[in-house]
């Protein structure tokens, strides 16, 4: 036998064992959903609309650049969240994986099977999906989904590869944020021709797309692994640079209030899957508003966009910033409102902080706002902030999970999960910037102070209301006893 | 009862603790006095970890009472954890903390004056000093241990709780730990000591109360659990 094909059928033995671990986790995943139900049905409820997306706006008339548009837009945003992921999400996480023989061509293709179970990925799919239908009908949908396949792929090729170069050293990091800006103009003339295909196309010419496009993403998946493995040769330098540095001695708070905010502020700081998620979702929509040159009645949906992609980062899972440690962080004398309003303004700063940032480089070329639409994207950044940290106060106390934020590519929920929270916080927080923006638009800066006034008033009710019921010792016991059994 | 009683010890009573279907404490009666170090011993499940953390406030006892340094830990839960040091028998570090902050928020939450001193005495004592100023996500878990014992003892408590203080941890912690144990006894501290290692625990303990199927079975002087003699009547006990 050569050394050649011993290499083939090597190699093929790697990716079969590869789909069979995946397949294994897969299964494991599934047997650990808590409630089985309601999974079930929010992945029927995708099922549904995916297909509903894909048929219904068949034969609605729509703008026919906006196609030319979409597909760029889609590469471009999944290759940036993934580059900034390391490698996408765990099919399992990485304490618990290493007791396993898990390859890397496993947790590179289980990243691949987790990459839809996002409210980005979805929306995104969706829309093109739709926006196919209304150009050239059904026919086409084949080229669309090869398209999402090959952008994922893509995706994931690229978070691979930004990872790589991360863990190479300070000189190479550099290139992680050149890589998807590359990506993203390879992507463009590409995706140019796969338009003109979509709206002109015969059915052959459709079908031979589809298989190019089908073929790129194999192709892709296979360098995805390439990168993954070489990845995964190198040490984590983020993470052991975190956890190795040394913290200079400050003086100690004066309050009780601020010694918890700063212990906060450090957990979320010192994580590298927050800290790098927070400058992304602060810069990346803040940077493409000021790239398209946003008006300012487009800019007041972006606080929106920031805080709700902000606090899925931890809000949504409050307590596991304190991971097993919140077991003796409950036995310290402090009054259970202190420590809720402690975590409340640390990610009530952070989403603020991002939301500014986003607006300041949105504004640089929005041009000079009338006063109305200044007092909407002000309100709109508050109101939504005050929706996020409410309902991620909410859903951290109902369903704490155990997470370790350690990872770069930890989430504070599961898959799932994430989903189902980014999905209604999208539609909460796009309505409030609507309903703002429409009235600014109105010229109503009375409705504009009412509306806002309103949805404040809920969300500050329900923040007072969460804040009590974590006064509840049995409540609080729960949390705690399931949060730092991770 | 939300005022101080006169015993400043541990006195359970009758302590029961559900955790929905699931009967974690069946029914503990426990008496540690000042200056007194009490071993609990038991299978896992036994139910010691879920009777220290009721002591130290974290879980709400079902029924029966739990009066920790004269506190009702139930009625006055706060004042309870000012006078209680716990060592959790897992992690029980935040991970991207220092020990340095770890002691810095102990001691701003419990108004210590002039601590410092005594808390980098103790890290040194727990050969922690290097470390002082590095996140506790990166410890081993040794290190880990050992951390938790320093913040348990850091502000002197009337109560000290430590739940597997000598898990992983190298000889020089377990001496270190010893000392932890024998200082407190020695100010009039009541210690209550959760471990697996009965060898260590006869050793740092005047008594032993061996707890099975979440209830106790007995307390014995640790004399009586020393030595081969001791495991015997060990096993004996948790055979029933």
């Amino acid at each position: 036998m050569s050394a050649g094909h011993r290499s083939r059928s090597g190699a093929r033995g790697q990716w079969r064992r590869a789909l069979r671990d995946v397949r294994h986790l897969l299964a494991f995943r599934a047997a650990t959903v808590r409630r089985r139900r309601a999974a079930g049905s929010a992945l029927a409820a995708i099922g549904v609309v995916t297909v509903l997306a894909a048929v219904l706006p068949a034969g609605m008339r729509v703008d026919a650049d906006l196609g030319r548009m979409l597909a760029p837009g889609l590469a471009g945003v999944a290759v940036g969240a993934a580059a900034a992921g390391g490698g996408g999400r765990e099919l399992i996480g990485r304490d618990a994986a290493a007791v396993h023989p898990i390859s890397p061509v496993s947790d590179h293709l289980g990243a691949l099977v987790l990459a839809p179970l996002s409210a980005g990925w979805l929306i995104q799919a969706w829309a093109l999906l739709g926006l196919v239908a209304a150009l050239s009908g059904v026919r086409a949908q084949g080229i669309a989904v090869a398209w999402v396949l090959m952008a994922t792929a893509l995706a994931q090729a690229v978070g691979w590869t930004a990872e790589w170069l991360r863990r190479r050293g300070p000189g190479w990091a550099l290139g992680r944020f050149v890589l998807p800006v590359v990506v993203g103009l390879l992507a463009a003339p590409v995706a140019a021709v796969v338009g003109r295909i979509v709206r002109t196309g015969g059915p052959l010419s459709l079908l031979a797309t589809a298989a190019a496009l089908l073929a790129l993403a194999v192709g892709l998946v296979v360098l995805g692994a390439r990168a993954a493995l070489a990845t995964s040769r190198l040490v984590p330098r983020d993470e052991g640079r975190l956890e190795s540095r040394t913290y200079a001695l400050r003086t100690t708070p004066r309050s009780d209030l601020a010694v918890l905010r700063r212990i906060d502020r450090g957990s979320v700081w010192r994580s590298v899957p927050l800290r790098r998620g927070t400058w992304l979702l602060a810069l990346a929509p803040g940077s493409i508003a000021l790239a398209g040159g946003l008006s300012w009645s487009a800019l007041v949906l972006m606080p929106g966009l920031v805080a709700s992609g902000c606090v899925l980062l931890f809000g949504v899972n409050l307590w596991c910033l304190d991971g097993r440690g919140l077991l003796w962080r409950e036995t310290l004398p402090v009054p259970p409102r202190t420590v809720v309003a402690a975590r409340t303004w640390v990610l009530a700063e952070l989403l603020l902080g991002a939301g500014a940032v986003t607006l300041l480089l949105g504004a640089v070329r929005a041009g000079r706002p009338t006063a109305a639409e200044l007092l909407a994207v002000v309100l709109a950044l508050g109101v939504v902030v005050g929706q996020a940290v409410s309902a991620g106060l909410r859903w951290s106390a109902a369903h704490p999970h155990a997470v370790d934020l350690r990872s770069a590519r930890a989430t504070p929920a599961p898959p799932l999960v994430m989903v189902g929270y980014s999905l209604r916080l999208a539609v909460a927080t796009t309505v409030t910037g609507v309903l703002l923006g429409g009235l600014a638009e109105a010229g109503r800066t009375d409705l504009l102070l009412v509306l806002a006034a309103a949805l404040g008033a809920v969300s500050a009710y329900r923040i007072s209301r969460a804040g009590r019921r974590w006064s509840d010792p049995v409540r609080r016991a729960r949390v705690v006893s399931i949060v730092s059994a991770g | 009862m939300t005022g101080r009683a006169l015993f400043r010890g541990v006195l359970v009573d009758a302590l029961r603790v559900e955790f929905g279907a699931v009967e974690a404490v069946t029914g503990v009666d426990l008496r540690v006095e000042q200056g007194q170090a009490v071993a609990l011993l038991g299978r896992n499940g036994a139910g010691k970890s879920t009777t220290m953390r009721v002591l130290a406030g974290v879980v709400p006892p079902s029924a029966g009472s739990a009066l920790v340094g004269g506190y009702d830990v139930r009625e006055a839960t706060l004042e309870a954890k000012r006078v209680v040091g716990y060592c959790p028998d897992v992690g029980g570090l935040v991970p991207r903390a220092t020990p340095w902050e770890h002691l810095q928020l102990s001691a701003r939450l419990r108004d210590l004056a002039d601590w410092e001193g005594r808390g980098r005495r103790l890290l040194e004592r727990f050969d922690l000093g290097d470390v002082a100023h590095r996140v506790t996500s990166g410890f081993s878990h040794g290190m880990s241990r050992r951390l938790s014992v320093v913040l348990a003892a850091l502000h002197e408590p009337d109560v000290l709780l430590l739940d597997e203080p000598f898990d992983g941890v190298d000889p020089v912690g377990v001496e270190a730990t010893f000392d932890v144990i024998e200082d407190a006894r020695a100010r009039g501290a009541a210690v209550l000591v959760s471990t697996h290692l009965r060898d260590l625990a006869v050793e740092v303990c005047s008594e032993v109360a061996v707890l099975r199927g979440g209830s106790r079975m007995a307390t014995i002087s640790s004399g009586f659990m020393a030595g081969d003699e001791g495991a015997r009547a060990y096993r004996a006990l948790l055979a029933g």
